[in-house]
């Protein structure tokens, strides 16, 4: 049984250089891969009203150029040494990481240290990079079918502004982003002391603190942006709505709940019921809507975890012709059973064999660990929590799990979203 | 403070090493190859067990069957049903899934090492016993008719089922995908009998990757893989590729489309063929990275595509190499230039020093982060043995990239690259497309989206018609989701060609390239709209002082139709 296996521990050393920047080195020689995560405290939780979007405006400035690299080079640079990299931008931080042969270690430091310290936030930049993220709107979000309605349930599910509205922000708030407000955002948001630096694989634990040192030690820090708001009342924000998609070719629909802050141990029993219900072929909600009624082209549901309150989803798009109000009281029904009747003990054990193996899998790649530590190292200032996050899960008990999901998993503190398509058909 | 090595990037450390062993290898006496390979970093094992039977193997009356086999182990056997053996593989956490491509069918399975045992008996129970209820039938039939539709609507889809196609003639790999009537066909009978033909253990090899201990788990393997029934193995005869001796074109007309998906595509060689490394070399520096040659010139230069690439497929029996992008209809003409000149520039011109380095380093640094998870490394070692590739082959593969030279990469795209005999399929709006790509094939023909050959005669723009006169101010109306919107063109023609300008209330723009033929009126438009530059392409049809037409621009999926009328 997977509660007597112990996993043994990841190294992990934790240091801060005077500028505040926190670092942490995950040494773990068994490939000659090195992986570099950089994850700035900055998401777009931290936007005002009225300048929606800036934190993902920004992502895409940090490929523009710096003092010594010049405009998209750094993919350049990467690709030639036989790397990969990429960055993402959530509510809750913005990330920017590349794997690389474990010999190339100072290339990624010069890289990630050169835009942290010499930025070239230029008017002329800021123009094109607004444009290419509009476009990015369009496409992704503004014509594709479905493209808005998790944007839109967020604002239904949370009420405070910093958590309700989406990180691609309004085509109005980039319009109005000055090169002034840029540069104002970079030096608050983008300083040593708001950031934290992972390495983890191969490489010589002095030789790289040396270098961690020599990168970014002369970076100045910054006096950091006041302490934030994401408080939020229990209840949603809005119940119900209906959307008129005019791309979506089937109706369908999404429910949100508003439910703990992660790492509580409401939150992680809502995500273990979670697995139960919409996870892998087993699950009660694809053997109920997928083979059973034989109702669904698609389900899915997910958690989003914030450091605030978070929430979790689930969502279908019917077979053309099935009756919505069904599928929904079918999701409603299950959910009810896991309520009033609670887990089975193979439900359990599944649980903690996939819990186990997901660890297990996430330890396998430097770049999937380097992004993980750095998670609990800005979130939690604990990177040691690596090792022990899934004792945390295994402790959940069925109990906690019931007594989750009656309490946040119920029709008064659920939005739903019935999505309309409006098209030619 | 001036810090000077921040100035440029700096000098790699020593190279590490990076070793991979060598696995353990036997046969049982039914035939089944076993190979084991030990990594005890975490404690998981990955099992692959892998049949010389594909998508090729299909019986030509029934397409799609080795697929549908494939699927459909895991949706009922002796013991347990579809629901129960879902149950069972993620109690234990783990995945096992079977499916077919070109060359092989692989039941694969991953899981925590201290269920190996029950992986073990898992993976048996479905290859010895399915019993393929007609019920899973059934929903299987219906959703696979139902990806059909939707892969239909997709034009990569439709640009590979042609390219295939044409390179492989009368061979199976002609063949990318089942129509929906294969699919209706596909019997529990047929399923029964196709699985009791290929899945045999004298054909099969297995592959263990992970925390496992080798003695015990042969005596294992025997013990449960041991009784099971040698087979004969089919032979396959297969029919010969066809020869290329010239360029043609097949478009696939969707009219109206915004884009052309082109593709363009020749033979090449099967994966083991010594020409691999030197080809290999040669790809990444012709098309097949965001840095490469292709990538460069139209994405980065011309801005006609947002990705341009070249890749090759290397199968068991044979291999193909391809060019493709999607890009804006008005561009498909200059695109084709790019392609063609791009293609003879690698083959008559020595790559330089430069080039050779950054591939050879691309190529070599991704090589370890691919084998950095199990999956990764067990896809090496698959590949490797299902293949027969030389034993050393991992061991030695990034000393071979780094032998490569510009000689043989010359060599290579002498013999492969023939830029006189290229298969040209895109897929667009065939009438559009056929103006402007006629020149670069002596043969060409048209499809529909589903398959059924066209007449030409159709798409060709008749000279002899009179040339319409469009010049003057035109008010239209512009519909976008349901709403209008008003678009003045003001338009100068002289003979056949017009330029002009365009006004809406997004901002105005200047009209480039324009043409008419017959009553036809084409061309592009560069607009200032809310502060970027965005390139649209205007086609319309005028009669007397009427217009009506479509506007395409590249990040709106579909066109949008126009109506309106010349001003007096």
């Amino acid at each position: 049984m997977s509660e007597q296996y112990k996993l043994s521990p990841l190294e992990i050393e934790q240091f801060t250089l005077e500028n505040g920047l926190r670092v942490v080195l995950n040494h773990d020689p068994a490939i000659p891969v090195v992986a570099v995560a950089v994850y700035y405290d900055v998401g777009s939780r931290n936007e005002r009203m009225g300048r929606t979007g800036f934190a993902h405006l920004f992502e895409h400035m940090m490929f523009q150029g710096s003092e010594n690299v010049k405009k998209a080079e750094h993919f350049q640079f990467v690709m030639k040494a036989g790397g990969t990299m990429n960055g993402t931008t959530s509510t809750e931080r913005t990330n920017y990481f590349e794997a690389l042969p474990a010999n190339q270690l100072p290339l990624a430091l010069w890289l990630e240290s050169d835009r942290m310290r010499s930025l070239a936030v230029t008017q002329e930049n800021l123009d094109n990079q607004r444009d290419a993220v509009k476009e990015e709107k369009r496409l992704r979000y503004d014509n594709q079918p479905y493209g808005q309605i998790f944007d839109l349930i967020n604002s239904m599910v949370y009420k405070n502004f910093a958590n309700a509205h989406s990180t691609i922000g309004s085509m109005e708030d980039l319009d109005d982003a000055t090169v002034e407000d840029v540069q104002e955002f970079f030096r608050v948001y983008y300083a040593p002391n708001n950031a934290v630096l992972v390495l983890s694989g191969s490489f010589e634990r002095e030789s790289a603190k040396q270098m961690v040192e020599k990168y970014f030690g002369s970076i100045p820090n910054q006096p950091l942006a006041a302490a934030l708001d994401v408080s939020e009342p229990r209840e949603v924000s809005e119940n119900y709505k209906v959307y008129e998609d005019k791309l979506a070719p089937f109706p369908a629909f999404l429910i949100g709940w508003k439910i703990p802050p992660r790492r509580s141990p409401e939150f992680n029993a809502l995500y273990l019921a979670g697995k139960l219900l919409y996870d892998g072929e087993s699950s009660r909600l694809y053997q109920k809507l997928v083979k059973g009624e034989e109702s669904i082209v698609q389900l899915f549901g997910f958690t989003d975890e914030r450091r605030g309150p978070s929430s979790m989803f689930i969502g279908a798009i019917p077979k053309p012709e099935k009756d919505l109000s069904i599928i929904r009281e079918v999701i409603m029904r299950e959910i009810n059973d896991l309520a009033i009747n609670g887990v089975t003990a193979d439900e359990m054990q599944k649980l903690q064999n996939q819990l186990l193996n997901d660890v297990i899998r996430m330890r396998q790649s430097s770049m999937a660990r380097a992004q993980h530590i750095a998670e609990f190292t800005l979130y939690d200032g604990n990177p040691e929590l690596v090792n022990s996050e899934l004792d945390e899960l295994l402790k959940i008990t069925p109990e906690q799990i019931k007594t989750a999901v009656t309490e946040f998993l119920n029709t008064e503190n659920r939005a739903l979203l019935d999505v309309v398509p409006v098209g030619k058909g | 403070m001036i810090e000077e090595f921040r100035k440029s990037a700096p000098e790699p450390l020593a190279p590490v090493p990076f070793n991979i062993g060598k696995p353990f290898e036997t046969t049982l006496e039914n035939g089944l190859k076993l190979i084991i390979f030990e990594e005890k970093r975490l404690p998981l094992v990955s099992y692959r067990l892998a049949f010389n039977s594909g998508d090729v193997s299909d019986p030509q009356d029934a397409i799609g069957l080795t697929s549908a086999t494939a699927s459909l182990l895991s949706e009922g056997t002796k013991n347990y049903t579809s629901r129960q053996l879902a149950e069972e593989i993620e109690r234990l956490g783990a995945n096992i899934s079977a499916s077919a491509s070109d060359d092989f069918t692989i039941v694969a399975a991953s899981a925590l090492s201290l269920y190996n045992p029950d992986i073990l008996r898992l993976i048996t129970e479905m290859v010895f016993t399915p019993t393929f209820p007609e019920q899973e039938l059934n929903l299987y039939k219906q959703n696979t008719i139902e990806n059909l539709k939707y892969q239909r609507s997709q034009a990569s889809f439709l640009a590979n089922e042609q390219t295939s196609r044409i390179l492989y003639g009368e061979h199976p790999y002609s063949i990318i995908s089942p129509k929906a009537a294969d699919i209706e066909n596909i019997s529990r009978d047929k399923l029964i009998e196709h699985h009791r033909k290929i899945f045999i253990p004298n054909d099969a090899t297995l592959v263990i990757v992970g925390d496992v201990e080798i003695e015990s788990l042969v005596k294992e393997i025997e013990d449960k893989f041991g009784k099971w029934q040698k087979g004969s193995v089919a032979d396959s005869n297969f029919p010969d590729l066809p020869n290329r001796t010239e360029n043609t074109l097949t478009i696939v007309d969707r009219p109206g489309s915004a884009q052309s998906n082109i593709v363009l595509s020749s033979l090449a060689f099967e994966r083991t063929n010594p020409d691999y490394f030197p080809f290999l070399v040669m790809n990444q520096i012709l098309g097949a990275g965001a840095s490469s040659r292709i990538f460069m010139n139209l994405r980065e230069e011309k801005g006609y595509t947002y990705g341009a690439y070249t890749r090759t497929d290397t199968k068991r029996l044979a291999g193909d190499f391809e060019a493709s992008a999607e890009v804006r209809t008005s561009v498909t003409g200059d695109s084709l230039r790019e392609f063609f000149y791009e293609l003879n520039r690698i083959k008559d011109e020595k790559v330089t020093d430069e080039e050779l380095e950054d591939a050879k380093n691309f190529l070599t640094g991704v090589f370890p982060i691919r084998a950095e998870t199990q999956e990764g490394l067990t896809s090496l070692i698959v590949s490797q043995k299902l293949y027969n590739l030389p034993d050393d082959y991992l061991q030695t593969y990034r000393d071979k990239v780094n032998a490569v030279t510009a000689e043989e990469i010359e060599q290579v795209a002498k013999k492969y690259i023939k830029p006189d005999r290229m298969a040209m399929v895109i897929v667009g709006d065939a009438e559009e497309i056929l103006a402007q790509a006629q020149i670069y094939a002596e043969k060409i023909e048209v499809f529909d989206t589903d398959g059924n050959p066209q007449e030409l005669a159709k798409y060709m723009q008749t000279e002899k018609v009179e040339t319409a006169d469009v010049s003057g101010k035109w008010s239209l109306s512009v519909d976008f989701q349901g709403q209008k919107f008003p678009v003045s063109l003001v338009l100068e023609q002289t003979d056949e060609t017009v330029s002009g300008k365009l006004e809406s209330m997004l901002g105005e723009g200047v009209v480039e390239d324009g043409k008419v033929k017959g009553n036809k009126f084409s061309a592009a438009a560069k607009s200032e709209m809310q502060g970027q530059t965005v390139e649209l392409t205007i086609s319309g049809i005028v009669e007397n002082d009427s217009m009506n037409g479509s506007l395409n621009a590249p990040m709106i999926p579909m066109p949008l139709k126009f109506s309106g009328n010349r001003e007096k």
